[in-house]
This record gives C-alpha cells, structure tokens and sequence, in this order.
C-alpha cells in the first residue's frame, strides 16, 4: 500500500538561525489522515520547524521526511502535494486575486479552475480586487484557495485562522475536516486552544524549542487537575489543584468551609501548564 | 516559463518608465545639437585642450565638431550611466525583493526549484537590458536620421553591444551582492555602478590606477574608443564576460541553499 509512510516524520531535528535557537532535537510523526495541531508560545520554533519541512529553511542535524519523501532531496517532489498556507499572507501587490491564484496553478502545471472557484465561492474572495486593495482576512483567504485548489494530500498551515472572523474560521474547517474525509493529513499551527480541542485528532506541544509532548489530544486535556473555588474561614480561595484530592480534604481539617465548588479546569488552564512548566 | 512571464509583467511599468526617460533624454541631446551646434564647433578646439577632463571625457580623441563625435563623447556616456544604474536596480531587486516583500514563503513553497526560479529571473533580466538597449538604440537612429546625418551602423552596433554587455555585467554583480543579504540593497547598486563608471573616467588621467581598465566595465563600452578604434577590446570584453559568468554562477549556488525567512 502506498499510503503507508507517515504524512510528516521528523527525527532530531535541530535548527540554529546562527547562534540563536531555533528547535532543538525535535522528533515527531503525523500519521496519514490525521489533524495534528501544532502548539506553543510566541517564538517557541512552530514556524522554524514547518520551514524546515518545507526546505524554505536548511537544517544540518536531523532528518525529516513528508509522505516517505527525504524533505532535502526530494523537495519538488514534497512541494507538489502540500499545500502550504504561511502565517503571513502576502503576495504581489499589483496583482489581482484571481491572477495570483492562476499564477500559483500555473507554476503547478495544473488546471485547478473548478476546485478554484468552488473555493473562492465558498470563501467568498473577489477575484478582481487587487491584493494591495485587500484586508489581511480577505487575503489570507486567497492563501486557502492557494493551499488547497490543487486537492493536496497533505496541508500544512502555520496560524492558518489569525486575522479570519469566526464564520470564515468555521467555514475554514469544515473545508478541511472535507479534504480529511477524501484522506488529506493536516498540520497546523495554533494558538487557539479550543480550535485544536475541536478539530484535531492529536497534538504536539512545543516549547523554547524543544518538544514538551505528544499525544491524543483527548489524553493531553484528559487530566487530573481540578479548579476549586472556596470560601474558607471567611476568606474567598479560587486555585487549580493537581493530585490527591484526599490530602486536599485534609488539609481542611479544622478549618470552616463556608462553601465550596470543584469543576473541571478550563482548556487553557491545562494548557498554560504545559507551557509554564520548567520555566519556575 | 511561467514565472518568466511573470517576472516581465512584475517589470513592465519600471521598464518602460526607464527606457522612455532615456531614450527619450538622449534623443533630445541628440536632437539639440542642432541648436549647439554653431557655438559648439567654435569650442571644439579648446574642449579637446583641456588636457585630463579632456581625456575622462574621451574629448581629445573625438571633436565635438560632428555629431558623430557629440553623440561618442556625450550622448554614450549618459545612455552607459543611465543603463547601468537601470541595471543595478534590476539586479539587486531580481531576488530580494521576493524576501523584502515577504512573497517568498509564497514562490518558495510553490513546487519550483529553486535553480529554475533563479535561472528564469535572470532570463527576464536579460530580457529587460537587452530591450532596453535596442529600443534606445532605436531612438538614437531615428534622431540620426532626423538630423540628416550619414549613420556608421557597425560603430553603433559595436557600442551598443559593447553597452548591453556592461549593463549585464553590472546587474549581474548586483545580483550577486543580493543573494548575500536579505534587504533590498537598490541604493548599494546605484553606488556600485557609479563608482564604476568614475572609476573609468579615473583610471585615463591618473596612470597609477591605470589598472581599474580592467575591474570597471565602462572601460570596454567607452563609445569614443569604440568609434575611433572601429572595433572592441576583446580581452576586456572576455574578462567583463568572466566576471559575469562566475558572479551569475556564485549567486546561484549561494541561493539554492539560503535561508529565506520573512
Ligand atoms: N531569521 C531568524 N533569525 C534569527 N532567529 C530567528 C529567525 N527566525 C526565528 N528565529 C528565532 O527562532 C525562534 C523560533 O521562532 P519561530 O518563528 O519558529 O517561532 P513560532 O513558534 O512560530 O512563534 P510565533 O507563535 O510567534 O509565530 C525564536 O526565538 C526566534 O527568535
Ligand atoms: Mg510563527
């Protein structure tokens, strides 16, 4: 079966901008068919790695590989079925719309015409704007059309729904969640927590560089954490409790609780540990 | 060839904004000596006296006395300036202008090597010299012919060929230069081909940089010495040619591994 190899596969990668970290040996694997969402903080290395991949960026130590195919020697041959959406959209200013999306299918080789407008319909772009005319939403959406007229088998989007208001950024998915069903893999970069709980499968979670975890992502919010919210002695206590919920009770003992609830905590809770973690 | 085209379109309006502003200059140079031309004759004996401005200027070899001599002298070395600063902005924008206009993670992802993407880039820049310098070239002729003056097509091919060379030679330094930084550095490519072409007119009066004749490509496209020799200096013109290739050369190997970040 040619579907066999993963979609992404990276080994050790490490990538300095001189001396400045950019990842340090970081390893990961994105199956065929999969959402994966790609998180950590501001300049944690998702960019750098999904340069990487896409050789826009060289990196000395570590493989990697998309679809079976070595990402340094067979480059072309990657770039023909990703379809890569980059956290900036921009394009030639003087251009129309509609001509940077023929533009992108010609370079291709492909006559995209009717996935193309099927996109732009859906996405609403007005193909005779010219970009410089263009907001950032509206051209990021010609970066979706860009990324996806050609029915790639994998997408690679870094911050995909930045600058796209809520109707868009559900319109987005649904689009992707179509393509998924039709077995394109997805990697995308996020900052937003409740996107990647919704849409993705699994996740990884990057920080300063280095790989922090990677899991489903219903094991990675799965958690033990509870958030209590209390009065005790007359004083108001609201904290996120991690582990033996017994020695919590315990310490009450002797004190006066007036009230008090436990719920689960909120999703970026679960996820500000991860980020926090190590940086005590 | 797409990007080719594409490159071209990218270019036009800078193209024809350049090509008509010269042309149409020196044409007018051209067409005004009509009106100089009394008075001019009358100086052409102490213009050809005024020692090394004389030599720079390519004015002892020449006399302004003809148009021929008017056009070798005057008209040459404004269209050498004028297109070599054209091709310097080319040349240093070919590449960066993708990087300084954040539209490389959009090309560069596009499945495109990158040795074609340099390689049709720099068709276009060829392309827009030698345009340039043919529709220029055009204008000069018509004005000759205005002017009622008898046309020596093998000089002009000669310095006009002589130009386009330069003009390349000189794009393609910059574009050298632009595949090493990630700025759009069209000011380092003016000051590059200006020093160039002072470089020439230097190295003819001060014997101790005499040599510069062979770093600076004004030396070979120098219409005076063209016009007056009826033919080009072929060791200068293979070593302009060498220079060209190995800096073309170097540039494209620089690029194929180069980071681009936005
Ligand atoms: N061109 C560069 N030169 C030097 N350092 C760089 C360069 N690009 C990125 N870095 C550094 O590499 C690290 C990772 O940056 P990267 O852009 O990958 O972060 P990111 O996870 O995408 O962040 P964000 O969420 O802000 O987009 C940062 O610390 C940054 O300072
Ligand atoms: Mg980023």
């Amino acid at each position: 079966m040619e579907n066999k190899e993963p979609a992404i596969e990276i080994k050790n990668l490490t990538k300095k901008y001189g001396k400045h970290r950019g990842v340090i040996n970081l390893s990961l694997k994105v199956e065929r068919g999969d959402i994966f969402g790609f998180l950590g903080p501001n300049g944690a290395g998702k960019s750098t790695t999904i340069r990487s991949l896409l050789g826009l960026i060289a990196f000395w130590e570590g493989r990697a590989s998309i679809l079976g195919m070595d990402v340094k020697s067979r480059q072309k041959d990657i770039l023909k079925e990703v379809g890569y959406m980059p956290s900036e959209a921009m394009f030639y200013p003087s251009m129309k719309a509609g001509d940077i999306i023929r533009f992108a299918a010609d370079i291709r080789g492909l006559d995209c015409k009717k996935e193309a407008s099927m996109l732009c319909e859906r996405l609403g772009v007005d193909l005779h704007k010219r970009i410089d005319e263009l907001s950032l939403g509206n051209r990021k959406k010609i970066s979706i059309v860009c990324a996806m007229q050609h029915k790639p088998k994998l997408f690679i989007f870094d911050e995909p729904t930045s600058g796209l208001d809520p109707l868009m950024q559900a319109e987005f998915f649904k689009l992707i969640l179509e393509y998924n069903k039709q077995g394109a893999a997805c990697f995308l970069s996020s900052h937003v927590l409740s996107e990647i709980k919704t849409y993705c499968r699994h996740a990884a979670i990057i920080r300063e560089g280095q790989l922090i975890c990677t899991d489903t992502v219903e094991n990675l919010t799965k958690t033990n954490a509870k958030r209590i919210h209390m009065i005790k002695d007359g004083k108001e206590e609201n904290f996120v409790y991690k582990g033996d919920l017994d020695k919590l009770f315990a310490g009450f003992f002797g004190h006066h609780i007036e009230d008090i609830t436990i719920e689960e905590p909120q999703l970026d809770e679960i996820f500000m540990h991860y980020y926090e973690e190590g940086q005590k | 060839m797409t990007l080719y085209k594409h490159e071209m379109k990218q270019n036009s309006k800078g193209f024809l904004i350049w090509t008509l502003c010269v042309g149409l200059t020196c044409l007018g140079c051209i067409l005004l000596y009509s009106s100089l031309e009394n008075s001019v004759k009358d100086m052409a004996d102490s213009f050809s006296n005024m020692g090394s401005v004389s030599t720079a200027l390519g004015m002892d070899k020449m006399s302004l006395a003809t148009l021929r001599g008017y056009y070798a002298t005057e008209i040459a070395m404004m269209h050498n300036l004028l297109g070599a600063m054209f091709a310097a902005i080319l040349g240093t924008g070919l590449l960066s202008k993708e990087e300084a206009g954040h539209t490389s993670e959009f090309l560069y992802t596009l499945p495109i090597r990158r040795e074609w993407v340099v390689f049709q880039k720099y068709l276009a820049f060829l392309s827009n010299i030698l345009l340039f310098n043919l529709i220029c070239a055009g204008m000069y002729l018509l004005g000759f012919l205005y002017m009622g003056e008898e046309i020596n097509g093998k000089e002009m091919a000669l310095f006009h060929f002589a130009t386009s060379l330069m003009q390349i030679e000189i794009g393609t330094v910059c574009f050298l230069v632009s595949a090493f930084v990630k700025r759009n550095l069209t000011g380092a490519g003016l000051g590059i081909s200006i020093m160039l072409f002072a470089a020439d007119m230097m190295c003819r009066i001060l014997p101790a940089i005499e040599n510069l004749k062979y770093v600076t490509p004004f030396y070979y496209s120098n219409a005076a010495d063209i016009f007056t020799e009826g033919r080009l200096n072929g060791a200068m013109l293979a070593i302009g040619a060498g220079i060209t290739i190995v800096s073309f050369l170097i540039a494209l190997f620089r690029y194929r591994s180069k980071d681009l970040t936005p």
